[in-house]
């Protein structure tokens, strides 16, 4: 899948209109799902789809393979987008918002398997980290403030900041591999 | 000055720098190992998280919308080089976009041409197929990429024809002194030979070519076109025809997909 991804790509630098419509089918449900978990406001998830591969179709943005998988990088532009968005939009949303996917997952039909098996895994992981840890990947990745802004919001000295970020997220992603070795189902029962 | 570059690095990673601090950043990360090292770290530790998101089906008609917009804009052929090392991550605040507000009045647009498409098949019919053959447009379609969009002053559903699975979009488009129209059409069947697929516009009974296109094998197809070459008219219908090449003059073939203007 992701060879075929780079053969889109590459198509559609050399201008090809209907690999940028592959892409955009393949993808829209993500940017637009994510787009909006930041931003929490259906137009303007329309708004940063369109940018996004607007991005992608004007060169504004180029992706190089040594990168990583261009999926990941889709998803960057999208998140430095959001950020864009929620600037210039002056979007507040409570600092102490819930992670909302943590309360139900009402999508009965998810069409995207890969998808729902890693968002199940998240949820596990993002529980066994401290609420504080919760709330600091929530301000970082998903509200995309500024150091200054997550040490006022969470009453810590600015220069521990990045280093608390980085534990928080280092914690996550270990509990994920943990999980993939332990595999979901035991980690559920074991909750 | 090094250390206080390295502690750019968060602002950094969540596109939060003015466009000095970003230089000064980017110039620095590329000595500085560890910031190398920890941006690195935080792309691996960051890369599951978009899929925390909870799965939301966009509009339906939000890929003829954007695909439309995008289309009619210009491609930046002198971006690709020099930006390459500089690609990721990709900031978007350098990224000029499409004033929000105008975009905004496209949409409430939407819909009113899309109820009144479906009365008009009846009217059109094969109206098309009888006109004067004898009228000369000489105009050859062209494709062009337009540098901004300005102005959407129409947009509309065009409705397919009696047994026509088909369905397109047409939007014009005022930048600056020219008028653009942009066709993109979905669910097209395949063409044969040389045949292609050509947009018209008439004005009372009289055909103007306006583009020509060539769907892709999932029968999607658009093409834009600079309506200024054909002069003042005040058009009244746009239609689409599959012609058997592209120098049909007059159509030739069923109107597969029409609309009132």
């Amino acid at each position: 899948m992701s060879s075929h991804d780079l053969e889109l790509y590459s198509q559609i630098q050399a201008g090809d209109q209907r690999a940028l419509e592959q892409l955009y089918d393949r993808y829209e449900k993500l940017v637009y799902s994510f787009a909006y978990r930041m931003v929490k406001q259906e137009a303007l998830a329309e708004e940063i789809v369109q940018e996004v591969f607007m991005k992608i179709w004007t060169k504004k943005g180029v992706y190089q393979e040594k990168k990583g998988k261009l999926s990941s990088w889709i998803l960057t532009i999208t998140r430095n987008t959001s950020i864009d968005i929620i600037r210039k939009n002056k979007i507040t949303t409570h600092t102490f918002e819930e992670w909302d996917s943590l309360k139900s997952d009402q999508t009965e039909t998810e069409d995207i398997v890969l998808w729902k098996e890693k968002k199940e895994k998240l949820k596990i992981a993002v529980r066994e980290l401290s609420e504080d840890q919760q709330q600091i990947v929530q301000l970082f990745y998903f509200k995309g403030f500024s150091q200054q802004k997550i040490a006022n919001t969470c009453s810590i000295p600015l220069g521990t900041v990045k280093g608390r970020i980085r534990l928080a997220l280092k914690h996550l992603k270990e509990t994920m591999k943990n999980i993939d070795e332990r595999g979901v189902n035991d980690e559920t029962r074991g909750v | 000055m090094r250390q206080e570059a390295c502690n750019l690095l968060i602002d950094y990673f969540n596109n939060q720098l003015s466009k000095e601090d970003k230089e000064i950043f980017e110039q620095h990360l590329e000595s500085c190992e560890s910031c190398q090292e920890e941006l690195k770290e935080l792309e691996e530790f960051t890369e599951d998280l978009p899929y925390m998101s909870e799965s939301i089906t966009p509009p339906e008609d939000m890929k003829a919308r954007v695909l439309t917009n995008i289309f009619a804009s210009e491609k930046e052929e002198d971006a690709t080089v020099d930006q390459n090392k500089k690609a990721e991550p990709e900031q978007g605040s350098n990224v000029s976009s499409f004033p929000l507000e105008k975009r905004k009045s496209k949409n409430k647009n939407w819909l009113t041409p899309l109820l009144a498409a479906g009365l008009l098949v009846s009217v059109l019919g094969n109206g098309i197929l009888v006109m004067n053959q004898s009228e000369d447009t000489a105009e050859s379609p062209e494709i062009e990429q337009e540098e901004s969009l300005d102005r959407t002053q129409l947009s509309a559903q065009l409705a397919p024809s009696e047994g026509i699975e088909a369905s397109a979009t047409a939007t014009m488009v005022e930048k600056q002194n020219s008028l653009n129209l942009m066709i993109q059409a979905n669910n097209l069947s395949a063409l044969e030979g040389d045949q292609t697929y050509q947009v018209w516009v008439l004005e009372g009974e009289k055909p103007y070519r306006a583009g020509t296109f060539v769907p892709n094998e999932e029968g999607f197809g658009a093409v834009s076109f600079e309506m200024d070459q054909l002069g003042d008219h005040d058009w009244d219908v746009i239609a689409i025809t599959k012609e058997p090449n592209a120098t049909s003059e007059t159509p030739q073939g069923d109107i597969i997909l029409s609309t009132e203007l």
